[in-house]
């Protein structure tokens, strides 16, 4: 049993409280990925999960016992630090089995774990090098095998892949999950990195100036957004936000025009939102919205349109390999109500799109 | 690699003698004043009479007086239980302990506790000395405020206790530098190290002993470096403060040089003192150097 629980976690810094009462349910051998924007208090949160903060508030339990006073090496976690905090005047080696040899681990076995840990990562010809000897990406693969050593119940993470260049990033992310498989623990991963949230977490927790936004698979918070927050934050490409008119019928885009949403009440709707590759390019006479394109994105596989409405808004569209348009010419678009996404004044969603 | 002048420089060479010359001119007095008290130690010179004038050379006669004759070796003992006890354990513990304790404090204890030891290395040595000697005076504070009224005799501290009294003195003066040296060091140490040890399962002993000692080896080497060679050779204080007495209880090497040369008037003698300090103090700069060097 590994599970970890958070009933109304608080964190105060003197007067300033920066986690506001968080409540969250970890099972067994979950995938959770921390994500907001910087300051939201993601490493916060996790380092109180750790034992290297004090909890002001609330319980935090791991594998069905209350740990807010046990101290961290009890709580059967390991961590993986950012600056991946190797010891840097030990070897390798020396730094995976720093954990057992404190523990008085027989030196078997301490070679046996420290070297299962450096096959499953791929490590094992530099068992014997310092770690500035080592490339960043290697620095990582250690600091992971630091954590694997420890054998622990719950694995964290805090934004591991940050020092990473792109290509090793990707690299990695994929080894990370590969890893989840094989070892089969709990594991928190912190990140401001919506793709790296989507494409590991089983579970994703969007957090947001302390408090949790919302919960949910990667799919649910990408079709189904609780708020404008996590629409914008999920998702590879911005999401529109229009400001409409709600009716009971249906919502008013800024030109008048309106867009039909059978079976529900919108009346008290006020941001229309749809992601950039959900709009579909039309002909003039088919258009429900109409602007002037500012910038093209040209990425190869794809193009992402910015545009100004003839209203003013600012939109963008993401087109299929590359599109036959220009700078400052005339775009028109069409939505289909099926993936519009509607929120009242407070952001909320008022109604999810189908599918 | 060839090392490559900056073009600028290249072409106005000129600026790079003229710097060069006040260096050439340090290193070469250095030379020439280590150069005669070499050539001084081998001579039977005095300071007045007539050796003062018809000197003559006695070959390494001084140098075995620095073991035949009673004064050098006892020097030599007191010096390093000086250095020893002010320096390395007074000053450097006391300084890493206080770099280690305070610097997660932001209290007025702190402000407190800094001024102080600012104000001790501040302090000219002289004055220095007239605060210490007023303090463990018979009549002095020490005696007032504490002896007195728990019952005891006044105690005349710098007569019964010199090298206590001595040693102490020095790490006040001296435990400033150790402080602000390590202070620095600390804050090079990254803080997810240490609590990466923390999650490792080390005690708050381990994680300095394992984790942040190692890490500021280097730096406790050369702050080892510094305060061994300023303390070795250490002399206003002590001087002002017992003029080496009482006896010859805090007679450190640099008192018994000054003794011999201008009281005593044994300039060659007191030459030779003089280099073999040099000496000692460069065999313990050699040791300390290879501890600033990484291991393999
Ligand atoms: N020691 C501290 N004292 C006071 N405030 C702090 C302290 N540590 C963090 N905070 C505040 O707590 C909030 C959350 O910080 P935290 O480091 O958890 O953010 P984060 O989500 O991890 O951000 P990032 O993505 O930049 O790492 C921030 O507003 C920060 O200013
Ligand atoms: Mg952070």
């Amino acid at each position: 049993m590994s599970d970890v629980t958070l009933k109304n976690v608080r964190k105060s810094y003197g007067a300033l409280e920066v986690i506001h009462g968080i409540d969250l349910d970890i099972r067994s051998g979950e995938f959770v990925v921390f994500v907001g924007p910087s300051g939201c208090g993601k490493s916060t949160l996790l380092r109180m999960i750790a034992g290297l903060e004090a909890i002001s508030g609330g319980d935090i339990g791991i594998g069905g016992r209350v740990v807010n006073n046990v101290p961290s090496p009890q709580r059967g976690i390991a961590m993986v630090f950012q600056s991946y905090a190797l010891y840097p005047h030990m070897s390798v080696y020396e730094n995976m089995a720093f954990g057992l040899r404190l523990s008085k681990a027989p030196q078997a076995e301490i070679d046996r774990r420290v070297n299962e840990a450096a096959r499953i990562l791929q490590i094992e010809s530099y068992l014997s090098r310092m770690p500035k000897q080592l490339s960043g990406g290697q620095r990582q693969r250690v600091a992971i095998g630091r954590a694997i050593v420890r054998d622990p119940k719950v694995f964290l993470f805090d934004e591991p892949l940050s020092n990473l260049d792109a290509a090793l990033r990707a690299q990695t992310r994929v080894e990370i999950a590969k890893l989840h498989e094989t070892l089969d623990a709990t594991m928190i991963y912190v990140t401001h990195d919506q793709v790296e949230a989507m494409t590991l977490a089983d579970k994703i927790v969007v957090l947001n100036a302390g408090v949790i936004e919302q919960v949910g698979t990667p799919l649910e918070l990408y079709r189904s957004p609780a708020n404008t927050f996590v629409a914008e934050f999920i998702g590879g490409n911005k999401m529109n936000l229009l400001p409409v008119k709600g009716s009971a019928s249906g919502v008013a885009l800024p030109n008048g025009r309106t867009v039909p949403f059978a079976g529900s009440d919108l009346s008290h709707a006020v941001t229309l939102g749809v992601r950039p590759e959900h709009l579909e390019r039309v002909g003039a006479d088919s258009a429900q919205i109409s602007g002037a394109v500012e910038v093209i994105e040209q990425l190869g596989e794809f193009a992402i349109v910015h545009f100004r409405t003839r209203e003013g808004d600012e939109m963008t569209i993401k087109l299929g390999g590359a599109p036959d348009i220009a700078l400052h010419e005339d775009i028109h678009v069409a939505l289909d109500p099926a993936v519009g996404h509607v929120f009242d004044d407070a952001g909320r969603a008022l109604r999810a799109p189908a599918g | 690699m060839k090392y490559q002048l900056h073009p600028w420089l290249a072409s106005n060479l000129w600026v790079l003698v003229a710097l060069a010359i006040p260096a050439i001119f340090l290193i070469g007095a250095l030379l020439y004043f280590t150069g005669w008290a070499l050539a001084f130690s081998f001579t039977d010179l005095e300071l007045v009479g007539r050796k003062a004038v018809n000197w003559s050379w006695v070959g390494f006669d001084n140098y075995a007086r620095l073991f035949t004759r009673r004064g050098f070796l006892e020097s030599l003992w007191t010096t390093t239980i000086f250095s020893f006890f002010s320096a390395i354990v007074g000053q450097s513990v006391l300084g890493f302990l206080l770099a280690a304790t305070l610097r997660t404090q932001r209290s007025v204890l702190r402000g407190v506790i800094e001024a102080t030891i600012m104000l001790g290395w501040l302090v000219p040595d002289i004055v220095a000395a007239f605060l210490w000697s007023a303090t463990t005076a018979q009549t002095g504070l020490i005696n007032n405020l504490i002896i007195t009224p728990l019952g005891f005799e006044p105690v005349n501290f710098i007569n019964e206790f010199a090298l206590p009294v001595v040693i102490i003195a020095n790490i006040w003066k001296g435990t400033a530098w150790s402080y602000l040296l390590f202070s620095a060091a600390l804050d090079s140490v990254s803080r997810e190290v240490v609590e990466a040890a923390k999650v490792d399962g080390a005690t708050a002993f381990q994680r300095v002993w394992r984790v942040i000692l190692p890490i500021i080896r280097p730096h406790i080497a050369t702050n080892m470096l510094f305060i061994t060679i300023w303390t070795f050779t250490y002399f206003p204080l002590i001087y002002a403060l017992t003029g080496g007495g009482p006896g010859r209880q805090t007679e450190v090497l640099a008192i018994f040089l000054y003794k011999q040369s201008f009281m005593v008037g044994k300039l060659g003698y007191g030459s030779a003192i003089s280099v073999a300090m040099l000496v000692i103090v460069g065999v313990l700069s050699l040791f300390y150097l290879r501890l600033l060097k990484e291991p393999k």
